[in-house]
């Protein structure tokens, strides 16, 4: 029998039945720390040339600040309760938009995939949705909703909702035949097939589909805030202190919408990694 | 020479082990239809055979021969165009409990475990065997190919070989009354193939199970079957039912290493030789 290499694959006992064809390796508590050890050493290497680089001012600082002006704007935006009201409107108009999204785009996505029918009425739309860029709504939409918080929640869901959609119809008309083919043998039925064979081959792609949902309503989050002059969230601040030329700030709020949207991208990979292990490994 | 000629199956008198017809197909044609072409592929026709109760009926011929078409017939998931399936008498419509099947492909579900995926096969029934009884048949059915102790693996940690056998614990488990395997040992390596051929071997004189067993390769249809059938190509017709005459296991070195051995090998090769030396029509290998 061929077993992966992928470990010590016998037992002390040299008895094939003890099962375990993954052993616990012991691995020492630096080792574990190395790749996290590096990404420290890199960023703050990255501050540091940076602040010895602004110090110069070949770069006026009127466009390039010192990374400590803009950590101490940072702070002070937090301090002061500049910072968190517009954070804080952002990040619930963005859940709030991504559940909307996820509500509308997986079960249409979903009935897509398993529906002929649907599928031929509704794809010439969703399909020019996907493609359509997203700014070109926002006239649209201001003169519809205004300028006020449903237009900018209007384009988070416009943007998330069909990268949402067209990844769960993807999953579901992508299904394993073999394995739609073992379900009849072994006697499920329809709804059987739905919740043991087609529904968990789709999660991986519902993810997926969150996932690139997840980019383009952070695009349209901070279009919906820049173009659609509601007057809060984190475009706004970026807005004013360009207006400004609050030069720290606006580094400042780059750097809260970088960490915001590496941190929700990362979750979901992990969480794809966890809910999908198999994907991964081997086909 | 024993032979039994295609729309008379009369190869029951010989080593089947009992006499007592279980699949039975009557002038059977079967194909695929293209809508967008307008074609009709014919990929069996008039194709009339017996498996009979406690059988190893081994089924070889070129790809594209209607082999796999034929055991999705009896399977119940492909509807002959002309002709009839019987299984106990009564024609088949569709899937039933009392068939399993093994795929080339495994067709295991990557999210369960090995056990959850033997378990598979029995919690879609009605009756469902209770929890207590399921553990204990899935323990039986693990025993058998040998795979005790990888209950909560996932199969993307397991070999191909190893993949298989819960392929085929998951087809045991349900104690169908007849086995159909789809070219089951096809994509594992030499060397794992001559070994599970053995071990099966092994668990099918335990279980006495009837047996359908579709492959592409001579050596191992003659090796394992009570009969070869050996089907010609597009569409597929039986050329001749071919009684296997040599004693079990197999496996023994006088066996695989005796003439009759090669005997029956060479004629099952000279029936198919033209077919796999000459041109192949164009199209899909079905």
């Amino acid at each position: 029998m061929t077993t992966q290499a992928t470990g010590p694959v016998t037992s002390e006992t040299g008895q094939r039945d003890n099962g375990k064809v993954l052993e616990q390796l012991q691995v020492p508590g630096i080792a574990r720390f190395k790749n996290f050890g590096i990404t420290v050493l890199n960023l703050s290497t990255f501050f540091v040339l940076w602040e010895v680089f602004a110090r110069t001012e070949v770069i006026n600082p009127l466009f390039f600040p010192r990374i400590s002006d803009t950590f101490a704007a940072m702070y002070n935006g937090f301090v002061d309760g500049v910072i968190w009201p517009q954070l804080s409107h952002s990040l619930t108009n963005f859940l709030i938009g991504m559940l909307i999204s996820a509500a509308i785009g997986i079960p249409v996505g979903l009935l897509m995939g398993s529906n002929h029918i649907v599928d031929l009425t509704l794809s010439p739309y969703v399909w020019a949705m996907t493609s359509l860029p997203r700014v070109a709504l926002i006239p649209l939409l201001i003169l519809i909703l205004g300028f006020g918080n449903s237009m900018q929640l209007t384009i988070i869901v416009l943007s998330a909702v069909f990268p949402i959609m067209v990844n769960c119809m993807a999953g579901v008309k992508t299904v394993d035949p073999s394995l739609i083919r073992a379900g009849k043998v072994f006697g499920a039925g329809r709804v059987q097939m739905y919740l043991k064979i087609i529904l968990p081959f789709t999660l991986p792609f519902v993810i997926s589909g969150i996932n690139q949902g997840i980019a383009r309503g952070l695009v349209g989050m901070l279009i919906g805030e820049l173009l659609g002059g509601g007057g809060a969230g984190l475009g706004y601040l970026l807005d004013r202190a360009g207006d400004q030329f609050d030069a720290p700030m606006l580094y400042a709020t780059l750097i809260i919408l970088a960490v915001m949207s590496v941190g929700l991208v990362q979750s979901m990979r992990w969480l794809e990694r966890r809910v999908a292990p198999w994907r991964e490994t081997s086909a | 020479m024993p032979h039994a000629t295609a729309s008379t199956s009369v190869g029951s008198s010989g080593t089947g082990r009992d006499g007592d017809v279980l699949v039975r197909a009557d002038h059977v044609t079967a194909g695929y239809d293209n809508l967008r072409e307008r074609t009709r592929l014919i990929a069996l026709r008039d194709v009339s055979l017996d498996v009979h109760r406690g059988e190893f009926l081994a089924i070889v011929g070129p790809s594209g021969c209607g082999k796999t078409t034929f055991i999705n017939m009896i399977g119940g998931f492909v509807k002959p165009l002309r002709g009839t399936i019987t299984m106990d008498g009564k024609p088949v419509h569709g899937p039933g409990a009392d068939r399993a099947m093994v795929f080339q492909d495994y067709a295991l579900l990557p999210w369960r475990t090995v056990e959850r995926n033997i378990a598979f096969a029995m919690e879609n029934r009605r009756p469902r065997p209770g929890r207590s009884e399921q553990r204990e048949r899935i323990a039986e059915a693990l025993d058998m190919v040998g795979l005790r102790g990888f209950e909560k693996s996932y199969p993307h940690e397991l070999s191909g070989g190893m993949r298989q056998r819960v392929g085929i614990a998951r087809a045991l488990v349900t104690q169908p009354a007849i086995l159909l395997m789809d070219e089951p040992f096809g994509a594992v390596d030499a060397m794992t193939r001559e070994a599970m051929q053995a071990e099966f071997e092994k668990i099918i004189a335990k279980t006495r199970q009837t047996v359908v067993f579709i492959t592409h390769s001579i050596d191992e249809a003659v090796t394992l079957g009570d009969r070869v059938v050996v089907v010609s190509n597009r569409p597929g017709q039986i050329r001749e039912v071919v009684d296997i005459d040599l004693p079990r296991s197999r496996f023994d070195a006088d066996v695989k290493g005796s003439t009759r051995f090669a005997e029956l090998r060479e004629h099952i090769w000279g029936l198919l030789a033209h077919e796999a030396l000459g041109a192949k029509p164009k199209g899909d290998a079905r």
